[in-house]
């Protein structure tokens, strides 16, 4: 019973996420920083994207199959993985020119 | 509004639905701040051709309420197209999409279906909506009851149906999918599940960007009839516009 406790709290740990601190993009005039991000292959993670401009932008991601709405000043929340070793693009989808892109490593 | 209170009214709106349309639901896909205009279509090689015209927006980060107008031709020959009724749907996003293993979503829908005159009944249908990511995949499961009202015994009842796509997101313009749909029958009667219908095949899905427009999504398959009382084809095409608001 110990055994099965301990299997299903390592499970849920690894589904949690990979590393306490967020992954952090900022959209400010029309560009991601950084433009490209290196991320963990094979875990889940977490990124947080603000929004440093003074328009609405939605962050996403047709790979990923994300996207999100993101108000001016407002910083939200995305939650990724577990990825395949491989580049995974995004875009500003209110204004296409803003991209950049994801290296699971 | 907290989600179980708009699962309440949800299903206090819901008094119908559409065994046999073709519908596949993510539990992701709210279009907050966006409003999606879409057309959803099948024709099967029995004859049978269902048509629909959906206006949606996401209410909130976790709902979304559409309205769609359905017309329906009966299989075989000779059958006109009619208006087939008014539908008020509800998604309700349970989960934050990638935060737990699974996503999941509760979906209802209600449709009118008498303002053409037709003595087809009012249905409600409520369902479960999950999604799983793996890499690159993302993988769908709904699973729905159809409860139909109807005086006649043989109409009403309540039916068991199902949908499954597992796409590959290979580039934003293209991302090849397999999907089925399932009709299990009646569930409330003995023999109910020898009605069961169940359609498998390829489909193509893609995003185009159409600038400060909105972008244009689409589907186009083929299904291949699995079952006896299935039609032996059935070309499914779908568009959907979404427009940032």
């Amino acid at each position: 019973m110990r055994f099965i406790v301990l299997f299903l709290l390592s499970l849920s740990s690894i589904a949690v996420l990979a590393g306490d601190e967020p992954l952090r993009l900022v959209l400010h005039d029309h560009k991601f920083t950084p433009g490209q991000l290196d991320v963990p292959a094979h875990v889940k993670f977490r990124l947080l994207v603000k929004n440093d401009s003074d328009s609405l932008i939605e962050w996403e991601s047709d790979e990923l199959d994300r996207e999100e709405v993101i108000s001016p000043g407002e910083e939200r929340t995305i939650y990724l993985g577990p990825l395949d070793p491989g580049s995974y693009p995004f875009y500003d989808d209110r204004h296409s020119a803003s991209k950049g892109v994801l290296i699971a490593k | 509004m907290t989600r179980s209170a708009a699962i309440a009214a949800a299903l206090l709106l819901a008094c119908s639905a559409r065994a046999d349309e073709l519908r596949l639901v993510s539990p992701n896909e709210i279009d907050y701040r966006e409003l999606e205009i879409e057309s959803e279509n099948s024709a099967a090689t029995d004859g049978g051709r269902d048509y629909s015209l959906d206006l949606g927006a996401g209410v909130t980060r976790w709902w979304h309420l559409g309205a769609e107008l359905e017309w329906e031709r009966e299989a075989g020959p000779g059958n006109p197209t009619q208006l087939d009724g008014v539908q008020l749907e509800s998604l309700i996003r349970l989960t934050e999409p990638g935060e737990g293993w699974l996503d999941a979503g509760f979906y209802s829908e209600y449709t009118r279906s008498d303002l053409h005159s037709r003595e087809t009944p009012d249905d409600l249908l409520v369902g479960a909506a999950f999604l799983k990511d793996i890499g690159r995949t993302t993988h769908t499961l709904d699973l729905f009851l159809d409860r139909s009202f109807s005086p006649d015994e043989d109409v009403a009842g309540i039916r068991f149906s199902y949908a499954w796509q597992s796409r590959w997101n290979l580039w934003r313009q293209f991302a090849p999918a397999i999907e089925a749909f399932g009709q299990a029958g009646r569930i409330d009667r003995p023999g109910g599940f020898e009605e069961g219908q169940l359609i498998v095949g390829p489909v193509a899905t893609g995003t185009v960007l159409l600038g400060p427009i909105g972008k244009l999504r689409y589907e186009a398959g083929y299904l291949f009839g699995a079952t006896e009382a299935s039609p032996a084809g059935t070309v499914r095409w779908k568009l959907e516009m979404e427009i940032p608001l």
